[in-house]
């Protein structure tokens, strides 16, 4: 009875929890509005079912140096260059960046730092330096962003890869599991400083997670659970 | 049979750091499975009053985060703007509270474990000289404090049978009586050191402990777990981020097995309760 539970706990768990992955690329965009009232949009491309706004900012290629407070998440210190110096502690006592979620037509205060808050397919993150709350940027449309939802860039090789701004490095994927950065594509965004950027084969099909990971917890389930059975059996003092 | 306390210790501090470093409630899982494994060979009579505590602890954790947390994506139900409770109750707070509370779980089971195993006195055995005396001071006053309940509870029932009041109004006539009780037991405690001949030259063992092969294997597991788990980086388990919880490493599947290495121990080996609890 036992063997029979854990068995197919083991393999309900295991087939809720596959599921297919690098299925499509996704797209997010960004907005950054400096003090200045410059405004900076960007167009990301993403395999994975969802990326934090941080990765969001980090495969951008903007500039950014952010600091992590523990469990309270990450606070973004510097962006795009601005403020041209980190102030001491991450935070000054002047303007700061404000980290805002499109909702509907309007921006939405971030809950959640950017490390926390998940983006999927056709969600917008704002940031803008300024002083005092609900310093919303200025309103951009996910279309004039990333446009059209872009095919997969392997069906359009023809197109040549797109110069870096040079204000910011050439996006680098850092998050571990991320496959490699495939190509660096100019979106069809009327916006110059828009930058698509592709993770992972698009061509490769939709294949299943590694069913290794859930067979090994699957069956060390088993073994505890048999081992409690002996146990079990055994009288107490 | 595992019988060293520093044996005990490694494994606690083994599962103490499997339950708190990680939060993949994959790994919390089997991990609970583990300790209950270790649990099981050395179970007491009243085994009831311990899991209920830690399922009472675990409860904390779970209904503060879902009535206090507005963040999540996944809502369950939005209450009325009431204060403190208005809002969004997101299944993502649940589960954050729910991975907090199994943590607390988890280390009631880990020291359930280790306060059916080890011995105060044993541990007061292995300390180097120079922290003999003090623990020795130590141990009585922890011990202390289970004997005067015992002893207000007796006092309680004592004056129940002879029909007295036992509210608190009755307190200054229980209280009088604790204090001359414990008093005595202080004084028996001192009697038996010096009839021991405590503190008057080195100290000596009646019962001296040997390092078994179970001793050695399950420190060698639990120092293997600990540097796994120390070592090499998990995944973190976050559900505002992704509620659905990522597979677990192999090398934190390891760790689990590490732990549950005084299960197997205790399933191959008789368990000699009476030479255990001697």
């Amino acid at each position: 009875m036992w063997l029979g539970a854990a068995a197919t706990a083991a393999l309900i768990a295991a087939l809720l929890a596959i599921r297919p992955a690098h299925a499509a690329v996704h797209h997010a965009a960004l907005v950054i509005q400096h003090a200045s009232g410059s405004i900076v949009t960007r167009c990301v491309a993403f395999a994975e079912e969802q990326i934090t706004g941080l990765q969001l900012v980090e495969r951008s290629g903007v500039q950014y140096e952010s600091q992590g407070f523990g469990s309270m998440g990450t606070a973004m210190c510097q962006l795009d260059r601005e403020p041209s110096t980190v102030p001491p502690g991450c935070f000054g006592s002047g303007p700061y960046w404000q980290y805002f979620h499109r909702q509907g037509a309007g921006w939405q205060t971030s809950p959640l730092g950017a490390s926390s808050s998940p983006l999927h397919d056709g969600d917008m993150d704002g940031w803008r330096y300024a002083a005092g709350k609900n310093q919303v940027p200025s309103m951009a449309a996910f279309a004039s962003v990333c446009r059209a939802p872009s095919p997969p860039p392997a069906a359009s090789a023809a197109r040549t890869a797109l110069t870096p701004n040079p204000a910011t490095p050439v996006p680098v994927a850092t998050q571990a599991p991320t496959p490699r950065l495939d190509a660096l594509l100019p979106s069809a965004s009327p916006s110059p400083d828009a930058v698509l950027t592709s993770t992972g084969p698009p061509t490769q099909p939709p294949k299943p997670t590694a069913a290794a990971p859930w067979l090994a917890l699957g069956s060390l389930a088993i073994l505890l659970l048999t081992l409690g059975a002996v146990n079990l059996r055994r009288r107490g003092p | 049979m595992i019988r060293h306390p520093v044996a005990w210790g490694a494994w606690t501090i083994a599962a103490l750091a499997a339950a708190f470093i990680d939060r993949n409630p994959y790994v919390q899982a089997l991990l609970l499975l583990a300790v209950i494994n270790v649990y099981l060979p050395y179970r007491g009579r009243r085994l009831a009053s311990t899991w209920k505590f830690g399922l009472a602890l675990a409860l904390v954790p779970l209904l503060f985060s879902a009535a206090l947390s507005r963040f999540g994506r996944h809502v369950l139900f939005t209450l009325p703007p009431i204060p403190i409770i208005g809002g969004r109750w997101t299944l993502d707070a649940v589960a954050f509270g729910a991975s907090t509370g199994l943590a607390l779980l988890l280390t009631v089971a880990v020291f359930a474990v280790l306060q059916r195993t080890v011995r105060s006195a044993d541990v007061v055995a292995i300390l180097p000289r120079p922290l003999y005396r003090a623990g020795t001071t130590v141990a009585l006053a922890l011990a202390f404090a289970p004997k005067t309940l015992a002893a207000f509870q007796a006092i309680r029932e004592a004056r129940q049978l002879r029909g007295q009041r036992t509210g608190w109004r009755a307190a200054p006539a229980l209280l009088l009586p604790l204090l001359l009780t414990t008093l005595e037991r202080a004084l028996q405690y001192g009697e038996s050191l010096d009839a021991r001949g405590f503190g008057s030259g080195r100290r000596s063992r009646y019962r001296p402990f040997h390092w078994t092969a179970a001793d050695l294997l399950v420190v060698i597991a639990s120092l293997g777990a600990i540097v796994v788990i120390a070592l090499l980086p998990a995944v973190a388990y976050n559900p505002y981020v992704d509620l659905v919880p990522a597979a677990p490493d192999p090398d934190r599947l390891l760790a689990v097995a590490l732990v549950a290495v005084p299960a197997v121990t205790a399933s191959l080996l008789r368990v000699d309760h009476a030479r255990h609890r001697a």
